[in-house]
């Protein structure tokens, strides 16, 4: 028997990952449930568990490339003879000129000669690979479907409905981005169509470009999410001087004690752990604050969950346990998503006197807190106007203080 | 009048209205008169309306469908029944050469106000000989009609109709359909004889299909509605000629089509509409469209290979499936 190993979904945005790095070689033995690679995806590199027993048979995937989720990555087999052997008998029998088109939907293995990426061997995956849902028809027949398109010198492939649009709204198709099947629909041209006009890097200096990292990409999609939601402002200036006391004398970290004022603040505010859907105000019955944290390469919003209602003890647990995941690149999506409510704090920088942050897709209210000026900080609530006006967040403000005096 | 009713039924009482109202409209075929027809079709009519008018013939399709033909050339206006479609292959000479070409050769002389009906498709094990559907030569006759109806509703109003024209109409029924249920409301204004209709609303895909096979569709769409696509069914009620229109105005929002159809994929029905829409609304697609079709053998006897040899609710979904919807 030969098991297919595709790329592992591991978040709802997740669309290509890339394999950090194969903990096995061909011809490993492996068990059911052992970990067999390290997949980044979005925001964490994950170990990935093998489903089947067996040994690992090549043509493997080759690391830090982008990949499709569901595509496949390597096999495994039954017969250790048969996992060194699959190499042979996958290329040989074809002309080795052009390995692509021996296995079109296999990434290319890195033990062939060096890849040279173009930028379509990058925008332009093979077609995933079909889940058990999108088996071929069990009966009757349906036209055949389209193996991969391959990218003809370049050229992309794009739907008669994606021309007439790109027609019709001025959008240049070399400029957009097919989707993972390596072709432009409609929803793609659109997608360009809505942008922001595109740069002209050529009227500047040289340049090189650096293909964005993955979390540079899930940053820039998220903060492109927020664009929509009409925000407002309020800053007023709070001590925090009871607070750090506290949070020396107890030695706890003097985040969390934050992140503890809101959650009780918002329990007595609670639109502000609302969220606003076009069905409804959707009121969230516990307060899960995250926690912009400065990593290098960009950032990330770890969700200490239900801060309002756990003891001291647990919360700071979970804040210890959450940094460490951090420090060593292993924060799951369960980790860092559906926060009701978000704090940043850039005090930390004695220069900054205040900023304020984009509300989050899925949040009421992000606060940001600047450094200490003449013994008060500056306390900036964004808000989502469509959850809560001025004066609600006048009122959280004097509540909030209310209750980091009273620590 | 508004009550629910097989299939059968409204065929049924469709006659028996256009008999009643009309006294040139007379049924022949074999066992259509003493038996009441091998589905019940014309149960009731010999006792009411006599002989004369409710006539069994010997086993001569050719025969008794060329009578009909000279019985509407001279003012009739007969209503022929089949008993299944596979015996109509004998009669393709009264029906193609002569039913569908006779208005064209008399210059207009002469009308056809004759309708042909008889079941099709593949019912339960029924084997090669028995299980056919021809829609793809006789949407070939130039000068023919096709109605395909798939609700009790529209068996009642389309036969009404078709007795009505003075074309000759070839009235498709699907032996699975028989005895399927529906509300049959003759108050409701009918729709057209050729009009198609749009069974279920939606925005990601149009399905389009006729017969039997739009049920399957509809139960289709419920299922993939669950996973976020939401379907567009038309059901295209007459295959000859084909309503573009509704089809067309569906394409302008969904910008995917599938079509599916009983009958073998190639040069058939589904071969004809995807082309026809393809050239008339290229522009629209946003997908290659994708055909769902019997498979092109003689219908399997084992019950388990005649399933597989016609498309069933889980292929429909699986095509569905390889679109790629806006996200």
């Amino acid at each position: 028997m030969k098991y297919e190993i595709t790329l592992p979904v591991l978040s709802d945005t997740m669309t290509t990952g890339r394999l950090a790095r194969w903990l096995k070689r061909p011809g490993d033995k492996i068990n059911k449930g052992e970990a067999i690679a390290e997949i980044e995806s979005d925001k964490a590199i994950m170990e990935m568990e093998a489903f089947h027993s067996g040994y690992l048979a090549e043509p493997l995937a080759p690391t830090d490339t982008d990949i499709p989720v569901g595509q496949i990555i390597g096999y495994i087999v039954d017969e250790q003879e048969a996992a060194t052997a699959q190499t042979h008998s996958e290329t040989s029998p074809e002309s080795s000129a052009e390995p692509e088109t021996t296995k079109p939907e296999m990434a290319k293995p890195e033990a062939t000669e060096p890849k040279i990426e173009t930028p379509e061997a990058i925008t332009t995956p093979a077609e995933p690979i079909s889940t058990e849902q999108k088996s071929p028809s069990v009966s009757g027949v349906t036209s055949p479907e389209p193996k991969t398109i391959p990218p003809v010198h370049g050229k992309r492939i794009a739907s008669p409905h994606a021309r007439a649009l790109a027609l019709k709204l001025g959008v240049d198709l070399s400029h957009v981005p097919p989707g993972k099947d390596g072709r432009i629909l409609a929803e793609d041209v659109l997608a360009v169509a809505h942008q922001a006009p595109t740069l002209n890097l050529e009227a500047g200096p040289p340049f090189r470009l650096e293909p964005l990292t993955l979390m540079q990409k899930a940053i820039a999609n998220n903060m492109i999410a927020t664009l929509s939601t009409p925000t407002f402002r309020t800053t007023a200036q709070i001590s925090l001087e009871a607070i750090k006391q506290s949070a020396e004398q107890q030695q706890i970290s003097l985040t969390l004690l934050l992140a503890i004022a809101c959650a009780k603040t918002i329990k007595a505010h609670p639109q502000f752990n609302a969220v606003y859907t076009p069905e409804g105000m959707a009121y969230r019955d516990r307060v899960d604050v995250g926690i912009a944290v400065d990593v290098p390469g960009g950032l990330v919003t770890p969700v200490i969950r239900d801060v309002a209602e756990r003891s001291m003890d647990e919360l700071a647990e979970d804040w210890r346990t959450l940094k460490d995941k951090i420090k060593q690149q292993r924060l799951t999506q369960q980790e860092y998503e559906g926060a009701t409510f978000y704090l940043s704090n850039l005090g930390v920088f004695p220069i900054v006197y205040s900023f304020d942050a984009l509300v989050p897709l899925g949040a009421a209210a992000i606060l940001a807190i600047g450094a200490e000026h003449n013994g008060r900080c500056s306390f900036t609530l964004s808000c989502d106007h469509r959850v809560v006006s001025g004066a609600d967040s006048a009122r959280f403000l004097t509540s909030l203080q209310e209750q980091l005096n009273a620590n | 009048m508004r009550e629910e009713k097989n299939y059968w039924q409204a065929l049924n009482l469709a006659l028996d209205m256009a008999m009643a109202e009309d006294s040139s409209v007379f049924i022949l075929g074999e066992d259509v008169g003493l038996y009441g027809g091998t589905y019940r079709v014309t149960e009731g009519l010999y006792a009411k309306y006599g002989e004369e008018r409710v006539r069994d013939t010997p086993i001569s399709e050719n025969s008794f469908t060329g009578l009909g033909v000279g019985a509407a050339m001279v003012g009739m206006r007969p209503v022929v029944e089949i008993m299944t479609i596979n015996f109509a292959l004998l009669a393709l000479d009264a029906i193609i050469n002569m039913a569908a070409k006779i208005p064209f050769m008399s210059g207009g002389q002469y009308t056809i106000p004759l309708v042909v009906r008889m079941p099709g498709g593949v019912a339960k094990q029924l084997a090669a000989q028995h299980s056919q559907r021809l829609e793809h030569t006789l949407m070939n006759v130039p000068g023919l009609r096709i109605a395909v109806p798939s609700t009790p509703q529209d068996a009642y109003w389309q036969l009404r109709q078709a007795i009505n024209s003075n074309d000759p109409i070839i009235f498709l029924e699907h032996e699975l359909l028989y005895f399927t249920k529906g509300i049959l409301d003759s108050s409701i204004e009918p729709l057209p004889i050729h009009r198609a209709q749009v069974r279920r609303k939606g925005k990601h895909l149009t399905i389009i299909s006729y017969s039997r096979h739009v049920l399957l569709c509809l139960q289709a769409a419920e299922q993939l509605a669950k996973q976020g696509i939401d379907a567009e069914v038309i059901d295209l009620r007459s295959l000859k000629p084909i309503d573009w229109d509704t089809c067309a105005q569906s394409l302008q929002h969904t910008h995917r089509l599938l079509v599916v159809e009983e009958d073998c994929q190639f040069a058939g029905s589904g071969a004809e509409i995807v082309t026809h829409l393809t050239e008339r609304c290229f522009f629209e697609l946003d997908e290659a469209p994708i055909r769902v079709a019997g498979r092109d053998i003689p219908t399997p006897f084992n019950a388990q290979l005649e399933a597989a040899s016609i498309p069933q609710v889980a292929d429909i979904i699986a095509a569905a499936q390889r679109f790629r919807y806006p996200s």
